[in-house]
């Protein structure tokens, strides 16, 4: 007896489990390499001393109490900016949810401005309201003096707003209205029923925030680094160690104490996300917020404070990168467009480069690494998600640094690439692999699973119903991927940092050379560029994706 | 035999989802999974397709094994239940979509095309997108779909549940035409008694993955080889003998501690009947009245006893007093679980 269809082929057969296999073993090849590799190589010279290996390193760090000093500013300055930006932002992620008033578009397009920007902007901004020559300073005859603490806090708020307020008000988008009905019928005050119903339903979007936010404050270097002062952060303190002194293995351990609490924070975050239960069933009744004039004005009021200092810090960077010289001489020019600096326009050139192939590389080696896990069953899909996901817990600095250490030398494969754009490209793909990936997971994971099932009881091969039909339906996310990646290669300052050379300068540090020197005016005519650059591609895909039809694609993440 | 299902088990997490389940089934046949939700029913359907892999026994098909055969090597034509029709395709490419896959000429796959959207008679929506049809008309899509490369077995995967109640009732006869027509061996698994009834040649009843009982409609209503399929399957009275005692007809062969009557058996007496039998006295607990039967609650010394009587009924107000029999020929001896 014989088989109606085909006799099993072998060849076929193994055509399907070969593609998989590849797919994830070279996904997991690349992880190791980019992400692992340098990881490794900042553990090893951490622990590199003149006298072999050993805790040296760690010893003198914190026998010194500058160091020490250093570890303590990090984290009251990551604590204190987490506890105000959850604050500012669910107060503002709750007016534009559950309130209705008036001018909600335009308030959460202003919500989202510092992503489109540097991380170094917010501090420029700063400076130009508040520093020595600023606009408050010179207008009221104050003497206040921003750098430390205080300019770090403020940018860093700034920075990391629009990142909370997103998570915060996705939270907050979804509600049943029925038990909030519930709640009033049975006599709950508004405040007692944003107590017992509201809160408990966003606490593990406020919990995830504050994670979020806390990593990124701890990491980021642009702001501190422009408007700290002598108040020094870890951040800071490894570009210093690495850049300034060439001490490799104090970057290194000031890499291995940046990773840690950082990692805790992804971990704790990634943690809350699965047990994360939706009190919000496929039947609940939508909530609609209902008018309430004197509530809508007071939150439209607090929204318009909070709005106005966002816009603020740019739009004072906007209008100094056209006037002839801040503060002394405030008649508008474009003279500063010209870029007769340095390498001139070239860098923004670079970055536009640099982001499109970093763009194009990881649509496809993150899109695929997403299908690869996505496929996957059993022992191997477990740590090939965790290799996928570890980068969120990696900062700029530290995995730039590990590059260096890694990849800069020349036994290694990898140095073939070193000195180019790949390599920058590469240190991007793998800076922000974990939320590309998640990006694609998630969409992979809404898609249902009867749709490939369909398509391979009708015969076609993995690959074939991969073309035809997985990415036809994921496509919009695998452009929002590309999107993600593109914003982010264009204002990436950290992880890039250590990787320029003369060939390869890059916009977003040419702003910070540029505001080192004293040159500000050419530094906010630089940071102008990079967020028309990345508003300007944000727009056009947003034009294309509406052309094609395509609805409901959200692109800023 | 056809096909054939040998010893087939599959666990998750250690659970038996689906427990040694034997079976045969003829070609051409049209055979019904009915079961109440995870019962087993859906998962053995997929080990069939191969979308899930075997953890113990076998499935031939014509006498061979089909092993690990994955899905698309076993030409299994498979119609879900959300209908999957792919979203950026038009109705013909996704009827055509098993036949590309097979390297089908152009030419043939046009025809091929024209003739299944002719069976299903959506020829003139050829051109359309899925979100364009209704439900109905994306599922006999699905349908066509799956008939197109000339499947040696039709799996249905609850086909009709997603759909409005009238556009089910048409569908149900025209699958079953088309299957009738097209002399293809098909499974459906449904979770729908009254479907499963109309359709299918042969029933086979699961519960906690196992099979309770595989018969013909007629048999598995009439007797129930497990008080599951008797309640699953209608409505049931279960009798414990050890309790009704005289009241029942004496043992004989009816000698299981459960005897079973359906609740249109039960015969209610008019006053002034004195029936050969044990007659039994019951308060009235609840009426329903459902049009062209009423249902009576009747709750006797030995328990409760529903009771169906069609066409007008002259006793039956809550409270009120009644007697009836229980007809011996039409109880049957149930067992409390599977043999």
């Amino acid at each position: 007896m014989s088989l109606a269809g085909p006799r099993p082929g072998r060849a076929a057969l193994d055509a399907d489990r070969l593609l998989l296999a590849g797919l994830a073993g070279g996904a997991t090849l690349l992880l190791v390499v980019f992400v692992v590799l340098p990881l490794w190589g900042i553990l090893g010279y951490s622990l590199v001393t003149p006298d072999g290996l050993g805790l040296g390193n760690y010893a003198r760090y914190f026998g010194d109490p500058r160091f020490v000093g250093i570890i303590g500013n990090t984290f009251t300055v990551a604590l204190s900016v987490t506890a105000a930006t959850i604050l500012l932002a669910y107060g503002f992620a709750y007016a534009l949810q559950r309130t209705t008033m008036r001018l909600k578009p335009l308030l959460r397009l202003v919500a989202l401005l510092p992503i489109f920007s540097p991380s170094l902007v917010q501090a420029l901004g700063l400076q130009f309201l508040l520093g020595r020559n600023g606009l408050i300073n010179r207008s009221f005859g104050t003497e206040i003096d921003v750098y430390g603490f205080w300019g770090i806090f403020l940018a860093d708020l700034l920075y990391a707003f629009p990142h909370a307020f997103l998570i915060l008000s996705t939270a907050l988008a979804v509600g049943a209205q029925r038990l909030y009905e519930s709640a009033e019928t049975l006599g709950a005050s508004s405040w007692r029923s944003f107590r017992t119903v509201t809160l408990p339903a966003t606490r593990y979007g406020i919990a995830s925030a504050v994670f979020v936010v806390f990593t990124i404050v701890i990491t980021d270097f642009g702001n501190p680094v422009v408007i700290g002062g002598n108040y020094g952060v870890l951040a800071v303190e490894i570009y210093n160690q690495v850049s300034g002194q060439a001490n490799f293995s104090m970057g290194a351990v000031i890499g291995v104490l940046l990773l840690l609490p950082a990692a805790l924070a992804v971990l704790a975050e990634r943690w809350i996300a699965r047990h994360q239960h939706a009190s919000v069933s496929a039947q609940s009744v939508p909530l609609k917020p209902r008018p309430n004039r004197r509530r809508d004005a007071l939150w439209l009021a607090y929204c318009l404070l909070v709005a106005a200092a966002l816009l603020a810090v740019v739009a004072i960077v906007v209008y100094a990168s056209f006037v002839r010289l801040w503060p002394y001489n405030l008649s508008l020019s474009l003279r500063h467009y010209a870029f007769d600096v340095q390498n001139g326009i070239a860098p923004l050139w670079t970055s536009v480069e640099v982001a499109l192939v970093t763009a194009a590389i990881a649509v496809v080696v993150v899109t695929l690494a997403a299908y690869a896990n996505h496929q996957l069953s059993g022992g191997l899909k477990r740590p090939l998600y965790f290799l996928a996901i570890l980068p969120a817990a990696v900062p700029g600095m530290v995995l730039g640094l590990g590059y260096i250490l890694a990849f800069n030398d020349p036994a290694n494969p990898v140095y073939a690439i070193y000195d180019t754009i790949l390599i920058i490209a590469a240190c991007n793909i793998y800076h922000y692999h974990a939320q590309g990936f998640l990006l694609a997971t998630t969409n992979m994971k809404q898609i249902s699973r009867t749709f490939e099932e369909a398509s391979a009881t009708l015969g076609a091969s993995r690959l074939t119903t991969l073309l035809r039909v997985t990415l036809p339906m994921i496509w919009p996310t695998v452009l929002g991927v590309g999107v993600f990646f593109f914003m982010r290669a264009m204002v990436t300052l950290s992880a890039v940092i250590f990787l320029i050379t003369p060939s390869t300068q890059l916009a977003a540090v040419s702003v910070l050379y540029l505001d080192d020197r004293g040159a500000l005016n050419q530094a906010a005519a630089f940071a102008v560029c990079i967020m028309a650059t990345v508003i300007g591609v944000l727009l056009l895909t947003q034009g294309a994706l509406r052309l094609a039809g395509i609805r409901g694609v959200s692109l800023i993440r | 035999m056809f096909l054939e299902l040998r010893s087939v088990t599959k666990r998750f997490g250690g659970v038996a989802a689906v427990d040694h389940v034997d079976l045969d089934i003829e070609a051409g046949e049209f055979i019904c999974f009915l079961g109440p939700s995870g019962c087993g029913k859906t998962t053995l359907l997929r080990l069939i397709a191969g979308l899930e892999s075997l953890d113990e026994g076998a499935i031939l098909l014509r006498g061979s094994d089909l092993g690990q055969l994955p899905a698309r090597k076993r030409n299994f034509g498979v119609v879900f239940q959300s209908y999957s029709l792919f979203p950026g395709m038009t109705v013909a490419r996704n009827v055509a979509y098993g036949l590309a896959c097979r390297k089908w000429p152009r030419r043939e796959i046009e025809a091929r095309v024209d003739e299944m959207l002719d069976l299903v008679h959506l020829r003139d929506q050829a051109g359309k997108y899925p979100h364009e049809l209704s439900g109905g008309m994306q599922q006999r899509v699905a349908l066509a779909r799956a008939l197109a490369p000339e499947p040696a077995v039709l799996l249905l995967d609850e086909p009709l549940s997603a759909l409005d109640a009238k556009v089910r009732e048409t569908l149900r006869s025209e699958i079953r035409d088309l299957q009738k027509r097209l002399g293809i061996t098909t499974i459906m698994v449904t979770h729908d008694q009254d479907e499963a009834m109309e359709m299918a040649d042969r029933i086979l009843v699961m519960n906690r993955g196992r099979i309770e009982q595989v018969g013909v409609a007629q048999d598995l209503y009439r007797r129930p080889a497990t008080r599951f399929v008797g309640e699953f399957i209608g409505r049931l009275n279960v009798l414990e003998r050890e309790r009704w005692g005289d009241l029942l007809p004496p043992a004989g062969d009816l000698s299981e501690a459960l005897l079973a009557i359906r609740p249109e058996h039960v015969r209610l007496l008019a006053a002034d009947e004195a029936p050969a039998g044990p007659v039994v006295e019951g308060r009235v607990r609840k009426v329903a009245f459902l049009g062209n039967m009423t249902r009576l609650l009747v709750e006797a010394d030995a328990g409760l006893v529903e009771i169906e009587v069609h066409g007008p009924l002259q006793q039956g107000e809550v409270g009120e007093t009644l007697r009836f029999v229980l007809p011996g020929e039409h109880l049957s001896a149930v067992s409390a679980g599977p043999r």
